[in-house]
């Protein structure tokens, strides 16, 4: 294999209740600028941190799901560069300068959908580090604003920084291994992907053995592909036509697509790395009880539980993508539902519907409930109904109002079938007349007209009654045509 | 002048009003600090009684008038850190230590003058001028706490709070014929407290008297939540102490480095010696060889942390003043504003943090500080260290400055207990042509018990308490 990739991950702890140091707040969305700070993470002179117990917590049931060597103590240690939204300007962090990282080094075992193999790529360490402040530019970003905003709001909230080995072999594994990594993450609650800015890429890329460039700022698990995928193509053509790949740093500029040099003294820094001294290194032992109690749940155990009761591999990695509806299939299940009648009902019919309409699938309060998914299983089971009368019918009227109750929803009553026949032949006579030429297929469209006036009516109707009365009438020769 | 313990005695029997004892210290204040420089910030005494009258009946410090070094945060005074870079800085809180002092009743009439960011022996190298000698006005009054023990020396308040990061507490006090305990290290918390070498300082009560330390040691004492690196326990009890039998004392005397004190210093520690060989204490002769090589590992960590911990200082948040065109510019100008000693710090500190002098110099000074503690920590449970707090008298304003190396190795002593992170309470011994002689006693962890009950006896012993400087 020629492509070499190693990732550096950055996660922030949304769901940790404080900073890593204060008790600000981890998640600061939708805040006021520079509302979510206290002496401690302003940087403030005389002020202290002091480690807080949620992120640690949070960052060994991190560690401990990549199945990582724990260290004995965690040191921070403080490593230094001058910038506008760092207000100390040094960012503690763990590793370097004599830091013990809450990760030794370990591995992720994960699915990879594209191949449905198990992968397990090895982690080199996870290092648990406080986030800077946000500059906001203003005017033309960067390079041409004249002025820039400084938002403290983010400054001092946790951050994991998972590092890999360069096994990654192509872009697109690369993209897969962090959307599996985000998804554990985010079932041990440590993360929520999907607010804006909880996690960052840099990638290491190199070919044929080659120097190995390092590209900053991917922001989604999409442009951490394109961005590889150009990098590749760029080194590629760079040495099919005599040139030499350095070893660089480079940019990734997701509007236009392409990664681009940084300036040479953004480069290279000296960072002046020593041990925090206002923090004593913190023993694991006193939290593994805590963080032990946040590993019940990983995507790839539910996956291999979904695979056991026999639901197909598409759905059961559908269902794991989009936890609300893994929770409704797992507690319609107890209720005497059928797990892969469910799982249909869930993975595909539902979730597409949901996804038609717009509806944000990670809010709990946009799936039915279990007891109406069980009852509708129920249903299907005894014949009462049938699967496609409630995919066409009982789901998107669900996905509209998930509160509906069945009663609500299902047909007042029975359509007669004998009737119901005698109308629908009389409606589809060029269709009789084909059928009776012998083009069979035409008694399914005969079928169809039936089904569809029961339900115009409000009515239910099971498919097959009516084909037999159709067949019955068509075979007894009371037709005129 | 009367201790605190008097002060409170009299008061508690309503035979002697509070008004008089402030008023006494506003007329001493009137009179010395325009000669002294002690204070940075000062409240006039009408504020202070008006603080008094909110605050009766408070606590064990009600009524009593506590001057507090200028590196501690204040959120109603400027905290200046005796720098322009924080020239108009008011902390948004409190230091703990001052919290516990408000919440005891104790009244902080102002803010006191040090070395720019506690980073001097001899309070020359403030901002804000420097703070001179009440028992000798062309004298320093030692550094960097020199403004608390100046204000404690002329009577211009009760007790003083100071910083201790490598003897600037106990030689100010040292100079000034008074009292300084720096604790173990963890037992005051240090949050408020400006950084200049945050795993050797500690926050040191300063005072005229061993029972005054013991009182605000006890309350500024214990486990803050807002300090990782507190020990985890409570106040510690120093009030009901009683001096020790001077009979059971074991005293060890480092030989090689009390030789290389000037000798009107060496004949003071020699006559306090065998007095304390007169009495029936126990001396042993010690040699602490890594002396000087102590020194060296001192400056090594406090100059790293030190050029870490003000790596904060860009501009940007405080002070709020506009002043350079882009960013880069603006930091270069507000660290411009650094003095020359600071910035002499910084670029030291740099380069011992700097790859490929990293092992060399940072690595090899937290190797030694080490093997000084392990050293040390054989010793103090045996014994007490006695040693001078300065091996020279104080020296003349402007002597020193120019020569940093003379001026570092004004530390030597004391830089010993906060290396080791251990206990140290240094006190007047004598005088020498009217120039106040210091000396101090060190024990193990949390032996400051230990250090009170000798303090008490040996305060007996030189009748050297609640002294007041008359030069000015």
């Amino acid at each position: 294999m020629h492509v070499k990739i190693g990732l550096e991950v950055h996660v922030q702890l949304t769901e940790s209740r404080t900073k890593l140091f204060c008790g600000c707040k981890a998640n600061y969305r939708g805040m006021k600028p520079n509302t979510n700070v206290c002496p401690v993470c302003l940087g403030l002179p005389g002020a202290l941190p002091v480690p807080q117990k949620d992120p640690l917590i949070l960052g060994i049931a991190s560690s401990i799901v990549m199945n990582c060597r724990l260290p004995g103590k965690v040191v921070f240690t403080r490593k230094h560069y001058f910038y506008p939204d760092l207000p100390k300007n040094y960012q503690i962090t763990q590793y370097k300068g004599y830091g013990t990282p809450i990760c030794l080094g370990g591995s992720l075992r994960y699915l990879d959908p594209d191949e449905w193999e198990w992968r397990e790529v090895r982690i080199s360490r996870i290092n648990l580090e406080e986030d800077p402040g946000r500059s906001v530019y203003e005017e033309g970003g960067i390079m041409r604003s004249k002025y820039v905003l400084i938002d403290l709001n983010r400054s001092g909230v946790p951050l994991l920084e998972i590092v890999t080995e360069p096994v990654l072999k192509s872009a697109r594994e690369a993209r897969r291994f962090v959307e599996a990594l985000l998804l554990t993450l985010e079932y041990i609650g440590v993360t929520n992907p999907r607010l804006e800015g909880a996690f960052r890429a840099d990638a290491n890329v190199s070919i044929y053995g080659g120097e190995r460039v390092e590209i900053k700022n991917i922001g989604s698990t999409l442009d951490l592909e394109k961005a590889i995928n150009y990098e590749i193509l760029r080194q590629e053509k760079l040495i099919e036509f005599g040139g030499k790949v350095i070893r660089e740093t480079r940019h990734w500029d997701p509007i236009k697509g392409v990664t681009r040099p940084l300036r040479h003294k953004e480069e290279e820094s000296e960072y002046l790395y020593m041990p925090e001294p206002d923090i004593p290194p913190v023993p694991i032992e006193p939290l593994m009880k805590e963080a032990m109690a946040r590993l019940k749940e990983t995507p790839w155990r539910r996956f291999e539980e979904l695979s056991s009761m026999g639901i197909p591999r598409e759905q059961a990695w559908s269902l794991i993508q989009t936890r609300p509806a893994l929770e409704l299939l797992l507690m319609a299940i107890p209720l005497g539902g059928d797990p892969i009648l469910l799982a249909k009902l869930i993975a595909i019919d539902l979730k597409g519907e949901l996804k038609k309409a717009g509806r944000n699938l990670y809010h709990r309060d946009n799936w039915p409930s279990p007891k109406t998914l069980a009852q509708i299983s129920k249903l299907i089971d005894v014949g009462s109904i049938n699967y496609d009368y409630v995919k066409l019918n009982v789901i998107p009227k669900l996905a509209s109002n998930p509160i509906l109750s069945l009663e609500e929803i299902l047909p007042k009553g029975k359509a007669n079938p004998k009737k119901l026949a005698i109308i629908a032949v009389n409606l589809s006579r060029k269709a009789v007349k084909d059928y009776l030429k012998g083009r069979k297929r035409a008694l399914e469209y005969i079928v169809g007209v039936g089904v569809s006036m029961a339900l115009s009516k409000g009515l239910s109707i099971d498919p097959r009654e009516i084909r037999n009365e159709i067949l019955k009438l068509l075979k007894s020769n009371k037709i005129n045509i | 002048m009367m201790t605190v313990t008097e002060k409170l005695r009299l008061i508690s029997k309503e035979s002697a009003d509070i008004i008089d004892f402030i008023e006494e210290i506003f007329n001493n204040i009137k009179r010395c600090e325009p000669k002294v420089n002690a204070y940075i910030s000062l409240d006039s005494m009408e504020i202070a009684i008006e603080r008094l009258m909110n605050s009766m009946d408070k606590g064990k410090l009600s009524g009593i008038l506590v001057a507090v070094k200028d590196n501690i945060s204040t959120m109603y005074m400027p905290t200046t850190a005796g720098s322009k870079v924080l020239y108009d800085y008011v902390p948004p809180f409190d230091a703990t230590v001052v919290e516990r002092i408000k919440k005891d009743g104790g009244i902080i009439i102002g803010k006191t003058n040090l070395d720019e960011f506690a980073m001097g022996s001899t309070t020359e190298l403030s901002a804000f001028g420097p703070t001179r000698n009440p028992w000798n006005l062309e004298r320093v009054a030692g550094g960097s706490s020199g403004g608390s023990a100046a204000a404690l020396a002329y009577g211009g308040c009760d007790i003083a709070l100071g910083s201790d990061t490598g003897g600037s507490a106990r030689l100010p006090a040292s100079y000034t014929a008074t009292y300084s305990l720096k604790p173990t290290y963890g037992l005051v918390s240090r949050y408020g407290l400006i950084p200049y070498a945050n795993s050797l300082e500690q926050i040191s009560p300063m005072a005229r008297s061993v029972e005054d330390l013991a009182l605000l040691l006890e309350i500024i004492s214990g486990w803050d939540k807002k300090d990782a690196t507190t020990l985890g326990l409570k106040r510690i009890k120093l009030t009901d102490i009683s001096p020790a039998d001077l009979k059971e004392l074991r005293i060890c005397i480092p030989l090689n480095l009390i030789d290389i004190a000037e000798k009107e210093v060496k004949r003071e520690i020699w006559r306090f010696i065998k007095r304390l060989e007169t009495e029936g204490s126990r001396i042993d002769e010690i040699d602490l060889a890594w002396g000087k090589e102590a020194l060296s590992a001192y400056y090594t960590i406090a100059l790293a942390e030190a050029s870490s911990n003000l790596s904060r200082y860009d501009g940007i948040l405080y002070p709020t003043e506009n002043l350079g065109k882009n960013y880069r510019n603006h930091v270069l100008l507000a660290r411009k504003k650094f003095g020359f000693e600071v910035k002499r710090r910084i670029l030291l500190g740099t380069f011992i943090l700097s790859e490929g002098y990293k092992d060399r110099y940072y690595v090899m000074a937290a190797r030694l500080r080490r093997l000084v503690r392990e050293n040390l920590m054989k010793l103090v449970t045996k014994c007490l260290i006695v040693l001078p707090t300065s091996p020279t008298l104080p020296p003349r304003i402007g002597e020193k400055i120019k020569d940093p190396i003379t001026l570092y190795a004004l530390d030597i002593y004391n830089i010993i207990a906060n290396l080791a992170g251990i206990p140290a309470i240094s006190f007047p011994i004598g005088f020498s042509s009217g120039l106040p002689i210091g000396a101090q006693l060190m024990t193990e962890p949390l032996g400051e018990r230990k250090l009170i009950a000798a303090g008490l006896s040996i305060e007996e012993l030189t009748g050297l308490r609640g002294m007041v400087a008359d030069a000015c």
